[in-house]
């Protein structure tokens, strides 16, 4: 038989008629859409048992409560803690976000030693064994020299155990280089120093005030704790309390206000003395208060009376006298009126004279200590250390200098001067800086004219980072010592965000650490056992926890249980106990000191011919710009009117634009003193004619591809100006200059 | 000439020799090939075999546990189902060898010793865009397991498990009969035996598009 | 429309969201991708082609310094009523991968029906449709994080809010499980309705006079659905897509622009 051209066709027929009476082709095309759509490198998330595991977030100072969700071992969602008296359920996007930097990319896996270059980025995996030694080895050489005390650390805060330990190793090793990322609490608590007499930090108890009068304070920018000022925002549009908003820019702050006063920039304290003038000269002050418990006023009284008249005050601010009157008149005569400093989200300390100018005008109205008013909270004391004891190279260590400064005759109240390192560290006065020791703070980021002090980083032989994340800082380590990120770790966490009573919270962990870090608590407690002696004796706790356990005492079972602990006896006390001022009352001014409220024009860096602009950084809820720097989901909601491609967007009025030849969104150049940038414009109407702002927390350089090269660095084009009363740094901004690309 | 005329002959002759024979011969030889390979040789190729990490012998277990599938396959609290019990469950008896099968003991060394979870072939594995939940069914609707997952129960060694190569589902979602034909829940899972249910019970049809069931009862 | 088994009236969940309170902040847009397993990418500055279930606008009144005013909008999917169930994008789906359920008001989305031809996009006037453009990537461990309650896209399909149903089906599963046939209103609440600092979102059932937000708006089911409450509005009002998100402001220049109002037009003077 032979096969041909027809016999084929009829099998191929008589196959393709088969085949249709078979499953065949219906089966093969369910089953080929069904491949279609199961690609492997779409996941398919494992189910498992649903759990919620508790912890308090670290990722700002706000200290809210958190639920995490946990699908078996993973945490999935992170939710607001319902029932916290900070955020009750709410949340932030950046808190939100926490899950990405856990797993994220930034993470450093293991203990990392550099390799090559400073800055390079190549690094060699150690173990810890061999990265603890080293480090005591060389902390060991340096003792052993006399040189204890070229030894510097810089950690977040000043309150908390991690931050105690990290005080406590260097109090015993025998350095008193310890500082702090500085803030406007910083200043506020200084004020309190001043003019109260007392330590404590500056509590507000907004939620019963009834007419805010805020002098730059971004409330719902982020400003004290965020999601707790968030409900207290919508607390007061139900009570109908009045918000003031005092600022050059339309902030959200300022657009959800009752009233934006549009201001000069950085003549804020002006205009709080311009209402203290008109509340001193209608007698629209509490007068018990000022006659009873107050020193100085008199001579005060005549320095506002003389230099801060509405006329005066308007041609310096540019408001209006009817609307100074006005909102002095308001202030005044309000049930529970409240006055509010640190500008933005208070990332910056500002200027002490001007915080004092502001509370004054507290003061004046006797909202001390009051329901609705100002509280001086005391600092968080709710640890009980053992005694530890110091050597002699220790004690020798202690007495030197500072090298930023604080706490000399010319700055005798400051605890730490962060802005001060960079220069001290170039000046090398009385000695170098060998090694610097970072937790918890990215300062070669965050600190004002960035690029300064990064170069005297380079300038110091020895720098470690305790960093989870490889951010500007680690890149410019020697070592870094990865802690564990805040959901794989147990901490306190002392709430001093303005809250009006103590509160604690207990950040606990979620999940088992995911690779090899350790704890910077027993970080600290291995470095000082090892180096023996009397350094060791005062760490007698074999780890962290057990550390955290014993200093808490009873507070530790309450922490644990409830994840918080809170002073809820705690009342501020009445005036007559209040004020522990040399006086025993409270002081306006201490002039021997040169401490008054007033207003001192900044001072901008940059000659107006040059720089004929003034630039202002903005903080914005969807940037975090501080030790934690957007995860992807938050960075991912930046708007497009701040974050464009790779550029910054500066915003500008748009008379200001069209003056200079400039449109919105196209590119252009942004000068400064202290540098130079490409930007591209963004024109909106709510911003004063003359200004430039532009928004915090971009232009990183490390971290993962979702952060890195995006836009620029604030902090790189505006540099500090020291603030001659308390040292610390008082800029607001800086001259600028904005020319097309 | 007549050569010509007579080889035309010739040829006309041989094509009249019944050729229809070999071409209908053909045709129901490709015929009967695509029968048999659509419906013998083809499900032999698209399914892998697989066998159970372990063999479970579900009798013995229904016996010794007591109680019935509920001891083992129980709801949360959260009215989630916990689905096939994980390592932790089993170690609740076997810690240890306490039997004398040499599965329980490959069961003991492979997973228990090094707490591994066990992969076991979930055979009711239904795709990730289908959303499925005991609770309506087995509490509200008041079904039994063997309603839908047959008479699992009564086995003593697991069923091999036929896997899909294309799609990497298992047999029992088409249905193990290879044309989709089937008489037992247990023998077919696909979306419109899911409907036909709903349908007849009246369950959730809200849909303004199909007049049945809205999808997000059963897709996520 | 038959009436469901087992359970009483339609429901019709909706949602109020006070411009009042409103901050701008932008937690309910992470809120909504951490739960929704929504993907993000390296540059995200172009809003266009991101992935957003909900995405907050911003508005300005449009005047000059120091007049001006800005408000910011929070929009998720609408889930649009039309007329009896009729939603612009159900209409218009080819592969009815979007459907309108009675019972609960809400428009599904089901990502292994949907082909990617965007003719929902383009009927949908929210622009609350995205089209995921790019297979999504989760780098270092971030599957991890990934919400097994709801399905992980690939590329080439739409997607869009869903107003968290998988909480709802899991609520649901509760209910039963303690025999119960029915929900509380704040045992289904959607993900940025929960995580809203500023309480500014309120969800629930808009067919009960009992749930707030039914009280908030008091719609009017025999106008489509408009609110009662004159501070409420719904965007492009106008458009009779019959929209079951509301949002309240004491602004009169916001609940204009809500609507596209011209400039000299009377206010309640848009509308079918």
């Amino acid at each position: 038989m032979k096969i041909d051209r027809r016999s084929f066709l009829a099998f191929a027929i008589g196959g393709a008629a088969g085949t249709a009476l078979t499953p065949l082709p219906w089966k093969l095309t369910d089953d080929s859409s069904i491949w279609s759509q199961n690609w492997p490198w779409t996941p398919v998330p494992a189910k498992g048992e649903n759990s919620y595991a508790r912890t308090s977030c670290t990722l700002c100072p706000g200290g809210c409560g958190l639920m995490v969700r946990m699908v078996g071992d993973r945490a999935v969602k992170i939710e607001g803690l319902e029932g916290h008296p900070v955020n009750e359920g709410g949340a932030c996007a950046l808190g939100l976000s926490g899950l990405q930097l856990l797993y994220g990319a930034t993470r450093v896996r293991a203990p990392m030693k550099r390799v090559g270059k400073r800055g390079e980025g190549r690094w060699e995996k150690i173990s810890w064994d061999e990265a603890l030694a080293g480090l005591a080895q060389k902390l060991a050489k340096l003792r052993n020299d006399g040189q204890s005390h070229t030894v510097a650390g810089i950690v977040d805060g000043r309150y908390g155990t991690v931050s105690t330990l990290f005080k406590r190793f260097m109090t015993v090793y025998g350095s008193p280089n310890m500082m702090t990322t500085p803030s406007a609490g910083d200043t506020r608590a200084m004020v309190l120093q001043v003019m109260h007499g007392v330590e404590a930090e500056a509590g507000f108890d907004l939620e019963n005030a009834d007419y805010i009068l805020s002098f730059g304070s971004g409330l719902i920018e982020g400003w004290g704790s965020p999601v707790r000022m968030f409900r207290a925002n919508s607390a007061w549009r139900e009570s109908g309390a009045k918000v003031v908003q005092i600022e050059s820019r339309l902030s959200n702050t300022a657009a959800k206000s009752d009233r934006w006063i549009p201001i000069n920039p950085g003549t804020e304290a002006a205009l709080a003395l311009g209402i203290a003038h008109i509340m001193i000269k209608e007698s629209l002050f509490d007068s018990d208060f000022v006659e009873n418990y107050t020193e100085g006023f008199v001579g005060w009284k005549e320095v506002v009376l003389d230099e801060y008249s509405p006329e005066k005050v308007a041609s310096i601010t540019g408001v209006d006298k009817m609307t100074i009157v006005r909102v002095a008149r308001e202030f005044a005569t309000a049930g529970k009126p409240l006055a509010l400093c640190g500008r933005g989200r208070g990332d910056t300390p500002g200027s002490l004279s001007e915080a004092m100018a502001v509370h004054t005008i507290n003061a004046l109205s006797g909202n001390i200590n009051k329901e609705g008013g100002v509280v001086a909270v005391p600092p968080p004391a709710y640890a009980q250390w053992p005694d530890m004891e110091m050597d002699g190279t220790a004690q020798n260590g202690m007495v030197k200098n500072r090298v930023d400064g604080a706490g000399s005759d010319k700055f005798p109240m400051a605890a730490s001067l962060l802005n001060r390192f960079a220069a001290g560290v170039a000046a090398a006065e009385a000695y170098p800086v060998n090694v610097l020791l970072v937790s918890g703070a990215n300062p070669v980021y965050t600190t004002p004219d960035a690029d300064g002090f990064k170069k005297a980083v380079d300038n110091i032989p020895f720098v470690v980072s305790f960093s989870s994340y490889m951010d500007e800082t680690a890149m410019q380590a020697d070592l870094v010592l990865p802690n564990h990120v805040y959901l794989e770790r147990y901490e306190d966490v002392p709430i001093t965000a303005g809250l009006q009573r103590p509160m604690v919270g207990l950040a606990q962990p979620v999940v088992q650490p995911l690779h090899d870090t350790r704890h910077v608590g027993d970080v600290i407690i291995q470095l000082a056992r090892s180096l023996g002696g009397g350094i060791g004796d005062a760490f007698p706790w074999d780890d962290y926890e057990t550390c955290l356990q014993e200093v808490l005492g009873a507070k530790w079972d309450a922490l644990s249980e409830e994840g918080l602990w809170q002073d809820e006896s705690f009342e501020p006390p009445g005036w007559g106990e209040s004020f522990k001022t040399a006086s025993g009352k409270f002081e306006f001014m201490n002039p021997e000191m040169g401490l008054m409220p007033s207003y001192v024009p900044l001072g901008l860096e940059g000659n107006a011919s040059t720089f004929p602009l003034v630039l202002m950084p903005f903080d914005s809820m969807r940037l975090a710009a501080g030790f934690i720097s957007d995860p992807p989901f938050a960075i991912k909601v930046v708007e497009d009117t701040l974050l464009k491609g790779k550029d910054t967007c500066v915003e500008i009025n748009p008379e200001t634009a069209r003056s200079l030849g400039l449109a919105d969104g196209k590119p252009a150049v942004l000068s400064t003193p202290k540098g130079k940038a490409r930007v591209r414009v963004h024109t909106f109407q709510g911003i004063m004619p003359g200004v430039v702002a532009i928004p915090r927390g971009l232009g990183h350089t490390a971290n993962d591809k979702y952060m890195a090269g995006k836009g620029t660095n604030s902090n790189a084009l505006i540099g500090p100006v020291e603030d001659p009363a308390s040292g610390m740094d008082k800029a607001w901004g800086i001259r600028a200059k904005l020319a097309k690309a | 000439m007549s050569t010509l005329e007579d080889q035309k002959h010739a040829v006309s002759d041989k094509e009249t020799e019944s050729p229809a024979a070999p071409i209908i011969l053909f045709f129901i030889i490709g015929f009967a090939a695509s029968l048999i390979i659509g419906w013998g040789i083809f499900p032999k190729l698209l399914y892998s075999q697989k066998r159970q990490p372990i063999d479970f012998n579900h009798a013995l277990h229904v016996e010794e546990v007591g109680g019935e599938c509920e001891s083992c396959h129980y709801f949360r609290e959260d009215g989630r189902f916990s689905g096939i019990p994980n390592l932790a469950t089993c170690m609740e008896c076997h810690e240890d060898v306490i039997g004398a099968s040499a599965e329980e003991e490959k069961f003991v060394t492979e997973y228990v010793i090094p707490e591994r979870e066990v992969p076991w072939l979930v055979y009711a594995r239904q795709p990730d865009c289908v959303y499925f939940s005991h609770a309506p069914h087995v509490i509200a609707g008041k079904m039994t397991c063997v309603e839908c997952h047959g008479h699992i129960g009564e086995s003593v060694q697991s069923r091999i498990y036929e896997e899909n190569r294309i799609t990497g589902y298992s047999r029992d979602i088409w249905g193990r009969n290879i044309a989709g034909l089937a008489q037992n829940p247990w023998e077919r899972m696909k979306m419109d035996d899911c409907s036909k249910c709903h349908v007849r019970e009246n369950v959730n049809q809200g849909s303004v598009q199909t007049q049945k069931g809205g999808c997000f009862v059963c897709h996520k | 429309m038959k009436e469901a088994h087992g359970q009483k009236k339609n429901k019709k969940f909706g949602m109020v969201i006070d411009l009042d309170k409103c901050t701008g902040c932008g937690t309910c847009m992470v809120a909504c991708m951490a739960e929704n397993n929504v993907s993000f990418r390296e540059d995200e500055s172009d809003k266009l082609l991101g992935s957003a279930w909900m995405r907050v606008y911003k508005i300005t009144n449009g005047k000059p310094f120091p007049e001006t005013d800005v408000c910011y909008i929070p929009r998720p999917c609408m889930h649009c009523e039309g007329h009896h169930g009729h939603s612009p994008c159900v209409s218009v789906c080819p592969a009815t991968a979007t459907d309108y359920d009675m019972h609960t008001g809400v428009v599904s989305q089901i990502y292994t029906r949907c082909f990617g031809c965007r003719y929902c996009m383009a009927a949908c006037p929210y622009h609350a449709r995205v089209f995921n453009w790019w297979d999504p990537v989760w780098p270092a461990e971030m599957e991890k994080m990934l919400n097994p309650d709801v399905s992980v896209r690939m590329r080439g399909v739409v997607e869009k809010c869903s107003f968290c149903y998988h909480r709802y089906q899991h609520a649901m599963e509760k209910a039963y499980y303690e025999e119960r046939s029915d929900i509380e209103e704040d045992e289904y609440q959607t993900s940025c309705t929960q995580a809203c600092p500023a309480g500014a979102i309120t969800f629930g059932d808009l067919n009960n006079p009992e749930h707030a937000v039914h009280q908030l708006v008091k719609p009017d089911n025999r106008h489509g659905g408009r609110p009662r409450n004159p501070h409420a509005f719904r965007l492009l009002e106008r458009l009779g897509t019959n929209p079951k998100v509301y949002y309240l402001s004491s602004r009169e220049w916001v609940r204009r622009a809500g609507d596209n109002y011209v400039k000299n037009e009377k206010a309640g003077s848009g509308g079918h």
